[in-house]
């Protein structure tokens, strides 16, 4: 029945003149851990995401796997033992942008979106503070928040527990097109 | 008046980037934890300027008596080995071998990788091996090997190997081989043996599995105990062990009843049965190193 929904409104939209959705495909989503032994970081170039200017409302999906890692024995751990991407395998945001801001309007924003944060199949409330910029039919949001392992669920054994920090740096690129 | 997208809220959203996403490939992600099951090879390569360093180790046989070789710990056979990836789907690697001064060379190359569309990943596999014995040495059958010039020291094989992972726990994999030794130890060997491979793997934890491998020679047994008079002195190569992982490591721990650990020695020279506990206990250790510049620094 939701998915009718949204293939009605699809439909729809596709006839309006002035779409009021912002979409992107290749978005840029890199984390990186920082611990005195070993730094490690992941950049993932396929994120998807919305942003619906009629109410606000922002949701971003990206496929586990598509984290790309300088070493790939690190990549094929992290898939395998620490995300379990074949059991869970997106990572997804969905919220509110909290400011009134009209994206058509060009202008640099700063944003707050909250939210839920859903990650190796548990979800967690999250507030993510950003920075919109907008040039009318294409907007870029920027944004840098935290992940805390624990809150995700996500086990680190004792004997790498050294080398991956306790909370992960997480920083997004995401530029938009107006459909 | 209410616009359409006014209706389009955050879970319908992720809706459409669910079905958009759903248009993309999934291939599928480690069907196996190493390049290799114990003694012979899976489907997997490495990635692309990454550098395998293999130690294999066998222990002597666990019925060679306690007194004598402490249950075979007191000997022990080991193959150092190399390999590097060329691609993420194309490998190159060498090795050197205890057993007959024995060294390898082989490549390994992916065709077909399983995902949403292709139901298995394919990788075609050749090695050489060549060996540095001084000629006239025994070999465990019995036999004298002597060799008159350097291409009788050639063996060369192929192998299609052919996997799928039918879910996060199990892989199978079935590899069709054939092996062709350039100078057999008698008359009454063929030159080329073929021979159908199986293995497998289950997970038991994230960082445990279970593997075995079989390989089933296919060998007129019968018609060699009537022209030579005497019983084919080799077996069936069976393994079995645990993979276990440990950050930037994979130790294989397995019992298995051939010494060798090239095609050449583990399919065509087994002489060891299980049935018998000619059984040698031994690890595999792999480290790799990556070569990937890291781009942010």
């Amino acid at each position: 029945m939701r998915n009718l929904i949204v293939v009605f409104a699809l439909i729809i939209l596709g006839f309006q003149a002035n779409g009021q959705l912002y979409m992107a495909q290749n978005g840029e989503v890199s984390f990186f851990s920082k611990t005195p032994l070993e730094d490690i970081d992941a950049l993932n170039k396929q994120v998807g995401s919305i942003i619906n200017t009629a109410n606000n409302e922002v949701a971003v999906q990206m496929r586990v796997t598509n984290f790309v890692f300088p070493n790939k024995l690190m990549q094929e751990h992290f898939n395998e033992n620490y995300l379990e991407s074949d059991k869970f395998p997106s990572a997804t945001f969905k919220g509110k942008i909290r400011e009134v801001v009209d994206l058509k309007v060009p202008g640099t924003y700063a944003v707050t979106a909250v939210g839920t944060a859903t990650i190796h199949g548990v979800t967690n409330p999250i507030e993510i503070k950003g920075t919109i910029v907008s040039k009318g039919d294409q907007v870029s949001l920027t944004c840098q928040f935290d992940i805390k392992l624990v809150d995700y669920k996500i086990d680190i054994p004792k004997i790498v527990f050294a080398k991956i920090a306790e909370v992960i740096r997480v920083s997004s690129k995401i530029n938009y097109l107006k459909k | 008046m209410i616009s359409a997208s006014q209706l389009l809220g955050q879970d319908d959203l992720l809706n459409m980037l669910n079905q958009e996403d759903a248009k993309k490939i999934t291939y599928t992600q480690a069907t196996f934890k190493g390049t290799r099951f114990i003694n012979g090879q899976t489907v997997e390569t490495i990635a692309k300027k990454h550098l395998n360093f293999w130690i294999s180790h066998r222990f002597g046989a666990l019925n060679s008596g306690f007194m004598d070789n402490f249950l075979g710990l007191d000997e022990a056979k080991i193959r150092l080995g190399l390999e590097y990836g060329l691609s993420d789907v194309w490998l190159v690697g060498m090795g050197r071998s205890t057993i007959e001064k024995t060294y390898d060379f082989y490549t390994k190359y992916k065709v077909l990788r399983q995902s949403n569309e292709i139901p298995v990943t394919l990788t075609v596999y050749g090695s050489l091996a060549t060996n540095t014995m001084p000629t006239g040495y025994s070999l465990p059958s019995g036999n004298l090997m002597r060799y008159e010039n350097n291409l009788q020291r050639q063996t060369y094989m192929g192998q299609i190997l052919i996997a799928r992972k039918f879910t996060d726990k199990l892989s199978l994999q079935i590899m069709p081989t054939v092996l062709h030794n350039n100078k057999v130890e008698s008359i009454y060997f063929d030159n080329n043996l073929y021979s159908l491979g199986l293995g497998g793997r289950y997970k038991l934890t994230n960082r445990l599995s279970l593997s075995a491998e079989y390989y089933k020679n296919i060998v007129d047994t019968e018609n060699f105990f009537k022209t030579s008079g005497a019983s084919y002195p080799y077996q069936d190569s069976f393994s079995v062990g645990f993979d276990i992982e440990t950050g930037g490591h994979v130790f294989q721990l397995h019992f298995t009843n051939s010494k060798g650990m090239i095609e050449k020695h583990f399919i065509s020279q087994t002489t060891g049965t299980w049935a018998n506990t000619d059984i040698f206990y031994g690890f595999n250790m792999a480290r790799t190193f990556s070569f990937e510049p890291d781009k942010k620094k």
